[in-house]
């Protein structure tokens, strides 16, 4: 019997246990089933959709980014410069700005960008977008003067005006006419998002991923590169946005290699994610910040300066974003909305940034006449730190004797509830940092809290009434004088959330002072 | 036999209608709506209600109940506020990833419930016997996000041999390694059914055991397996098959936490990020199909019991 006879006495069973076992070995060794030159990118959930002018969200941001262009954008300063804008002359008067746009600038469907689509896309974003109406408030007209011009005529000068073209994020983003022109408050469809980056938009998997592919014709923007202005290298075929919640496997993603880059990994990971050769770990350079607001329309806060005071005295902030966080680097209890060395930073009133002084809270708490009524405090389950700060400061006002009801709910909820004045006290959010002070959401009349006065109006309309830089650095610190006072929200402190890409990757933009990662220049070694 | 399953399938349409009231009203009781999620937080009172006109959400509910059903009567699901896309695509691309995994699950518990629970029966009261009843204990007890978090960490991280989280499309791409993917997942979801399955096998043996006919196939001379397999088995069989068709139901909701863990694209995350979106034609339209999956199931268990069983006939 020669060997070979030997081996065909064996069964199927056998070659068939053995077929599998090779089928399973392959299988096991074969690579990752995306393309080579794909960017994935791990996030934390899908984006509501993908139309930036009607929406703040910071997702949706994320991979507008590379599709979508504005006619101004921020160089590494935080200073707006042109983009799809060439130049700009501003009037004597301060009230007309011609802006002359780049020429032979392609959308992704082929047509070259004119003053028409800039038009059509800024009229737009003023009609249906919340940042839009910020500016068109005082707008008088936005009229194509020219294929390549465009003249914005204003009320009266408005100083924010450059800042709120350049911000992307619920920001004018510049789309076609023919789409934008009819366009509504109803976000446009992905196919819709047609724009003049780097990428274009190629497919939405709903509940797997989003696709951008390298958009070969894209007019590179003249100069050097610098913050987000200049030129880009785009090496990178396609990046996908992968909607990926849960955090650990985010982060095993990464260290196997499955993922390039994810975002928001939690405090308590940060230690060892930095000591971990497999993941290299980069903590954004400018923070968000938790924020409690108080209403100023209804119940026991209205006008009661003093029952805000005592209750902001009972906070210690660190502890609780020591507790909420974990490591001191992700983190800093500090007063002021800007950080110190950034351009609109100041410290005006915080000298009152609490301590956590429970008896100095019982004692402004008697003397503004509280009584031991109820607080409504409304926190949202649906964001860790947020809801863990939240709690945190409920024990503490409670440990100054203030009676409070903690309602926790889920984020459409609480927003569902908080625009009803009559069925809450204080809320707590987060917000990310602004390129311009106007934008905060407590400087706008309408943002639940309500806070208006006659000296926040009066401030209010100095600071936006110039385009003076110096006189509105100036005035802006006396508006954070007056947060202090009037306590129309308390800043809890400053949150740095880091991010972890693996260590083949090159090409990322520094995260100082950019408020978020774009993968532009981005390509795995 | 197709007239008895024409019945059934008419007869469910009372059950259909009637969830479907129910559960339009249950998601429009929660507070909160899409227009606000979609606006972002920073959004204005006004924007959200502009949103919401364009939507349809500011007429009265027993409208919006009727433009609803009317549309479904005609096998409209209608539209993802979410996605803009047809509901029926969104629950597809979901479906293939939960199709995939429940059967990869319950190919599983199958292929470990039924001999474990076999072998535990036939050597009931002996250590194989108190072994496997541990370990059914255990797989029972792990938490399931536990056990997909370990599994990653284990054997897709460190010892990486097999991909850690998502799920490419074999339809689409026709490339069955993807498959691979659905691994670690299924094993995660079947460790909890398997216990299941291990313990209604082993005491629906147990009950059959004691039954006259299996003496006295004993007693014939018949070979101790043969009475196992051919008598005790298959009529305690009968009893486990209900519950594996409840199971595989059931699969769908109970992966979520699974899909979560694994970033797996199926209909378990899908309906719980819809819920936390408020993305109501989603969350309605699973939950009709759901149903309907259930009504069939129901359906092809009482059928599969008749032959299973003779005493049982189809009415």
């Amino acid at each position: 019997m020669t060997v070979l006879e030997g081996r065909a006495r064996l069964g199927p069973a056998a070659w068939l246990r053995t077929a599998s076992l090779a089928a399973a070995v392959t299988m096991a060794m074969a690579g990752p089933a995306w393309a080579q030159g794909t960017f994935n990118f791990a996030m934390t959930d899908e984006p509501p959709h993908l139309d930036v002018q009607v929406t703040t969200a910071t997702l949706t941001t994320l991979v507008d980014m590379h599709i979508l262009e504005t006619l101004y954008t921020f160089n590494s300063n935080l200073e707006p410069v042109p983009l799809l804008a060439e130049s700009e002359t501003l009037s004597d008067d301060g009230k007309t700005v011609v802006i002359k746009l780049r020429e032979g600038v392609p959308f992704h469907n082929g047509k070259e960008m004119t003053a028409e689509d800039v038009v059509a896309s800024l009229d737009r974003w003023g009609a249906y977008g919340g940042r839009g109406k910020v500016l068109y408030d005082h707008v008088q007209s936005v009229e194509a003067t020219g294929d390549h011009e465009v003249t914005i005529t204003f009320k009266d000068v408005f100083g924010p005006w450059k800042n709120l073209l350049a911000f992307n994020n619920g920001g004018p983003a510049i789309l076609p006419a023919e789409i934008v022109g009819s366009a509504t408050a109803e976000p446009l469809a992905p196919e819709q998002i047609i724009g003049t980056g780097p990428f274009r938009f190629n497919e939405w998997r709903p509940n797997r991923y989003i696709e951008v592919v390298r958009f070969d014709d894209y007019a590179q923007p003249p100069g050097e590169p610098d913050g987000w202005a200049g030129p880009k290298d785009v090496t990178l075929d396609a990046i996908r946005f992968i909607a990926v919640p849960d955090v650990g496997t985010r982060v095993s993603g990464v260290q196997a290699g499955d993922y390039d880059y994810a975002e928001l990994i939690p405090g308590d990971l940060y230690e060892e994610l930095s000591n971990d050769d497999s993941v290299v770990t980069i903590r954004e350079g400018i923070p968000d910040y938790p924020l409690v607001f108080f209403n100023s329309a209804d119940g026991i806060f209205k006008d009661n300066y003093a029952l805000r005071r005592a209750v902001m005295a009972a906070f210690n902030n660190a502890d609780a974003l020591r507790i909420a966080i974990g490591p001191e680097e992700l983190w800093d209890a500090q007063g002021a909305l800007y950080r110190e060395g950034q351009y609109w930073y100041n410290d005006a009133g915080i000298e009152n940034y609490p301590s956590g002084d429970l008896e100095q809270a019982k004692k402004l708490a008697d003397e503004a006449g509280y009584k031991g009524e109820p607080i409504r405090f409304m926190v949202s389950s649906s964001y860790p730190v947020h809801h863990d700060i939240g709690v945190v400061f409920a024990q503490q006002m409670q440990d100054a004797g203030f009676n409070i009801d903690l309602q926790i709910y889920d984020w459409p909820t609480l927003v569902n509830r908080r625009a009803e004045p009559d069925l809450w006290d204080m809320f707590e959010t987060t917000h990310g940092a602004m390129p311009d002070p106007v934008l905060y959401t407590f400087m706008n009349d309408n943002y639940p809290g309500w806070w208006t006065s006659p000296e926040k109006e009066e401030l209010e309309a100095k600071f936006t009434g110039t385009t003076d830089p110096e006189e509105r650095r100036q005035i802006w610190a006396e508006i954070q004088g007056l947060m202090y006072e009037q306590i129309p929200v308390v800043k809890v402190g400053d949150v740095f959330n880091f991010d972890i890409a693996s260590p083949q990757v090159e090409g990322l933009l520094e995260r100082q002072n950019m408020f978020w990662p774009v993968f532009w220049n981005a390509h795995k070694s | 036999m197709g007239i008895y399953v024409l019945k059934r399938l008419l007869g469910a349409i009372p059950t259909l209608v009637i969830a479907s009231l129910l559960v339009f009203a249950f998601i429009h009781l929660i507070p909160g709506d899409p227009a606000s999620v979609m606006l972002g937080d920073m959004a204005e009172a006004e924007e959200i209600e502009a949103l919401r006109r364009e939507l349809g959400l500011d007429r009265p509910i027993w409208e919006q109940y009727l433009v609803w059903v009317s549309h479904v009567a005609q096998g409209d699901l209608g539209t993802s506020v979410y996605f803009q896309e047809p509901v029926l695509r969104v629950i597809g691309e979901g479906a293939e990833t939960s199709a995939f995994l429940a059967l990869f699950t319950m190919i599983l518990v199958i292929a470990i419930g039924i001999p474990a629970g076999i072998v535990a029966a036939s050597f009931h009261g002996t250590h194989v016997d108190q072994t496997l009843s541990g370990l059914t204990m255990l797989f029972a007890s792990i938490p399931t996000f536990w056990l997909g978090l370990y599994l990653i960490f284990t054997v897709a991280v460190s010892l990486d041999l097999l991909p850690t989280s998502g799920f490419p499309s074999v339809l689409e791409s026709g490339e069955l390694s993807n498959l691979r993917y659905l691994i670690l997942p299924a094993i995660t979801l079947s460790a909890p059914n398997s216990a299941l399955v291990i313990r209604l096998v082993r005491a629906g043996m147990l009950d059959v055991m004691r039954e006259d006919y299996v003496r006295t196939a004993r007693a014939k001379g018949i070979a101790e397996h043969a009475v196992i397999l051919r008598h005790v088995f298959r009529n305690a069989l009968i009893g486990v098959v209900a519950t594996l068709g409840f199971t595989f139901v059931g699969l769908v909701s109970e992966a979520v936490v699974t899909e979560t863990v694994f970033a797996l694209p199926g209909i378990g995350r899908l309906v719980v990020q819809s819920i936390l979106r408020r993305d109501y034609p989603v969350i309605q339209g699973i939950i009709l199909v759901i149903i309907l999956f259930y009504i069939v199931v129901n359906l092809v268990v009482d059928i599969v019991t008749t032959y299973l069983d003779p005493r049982v006939k189809l009415q």
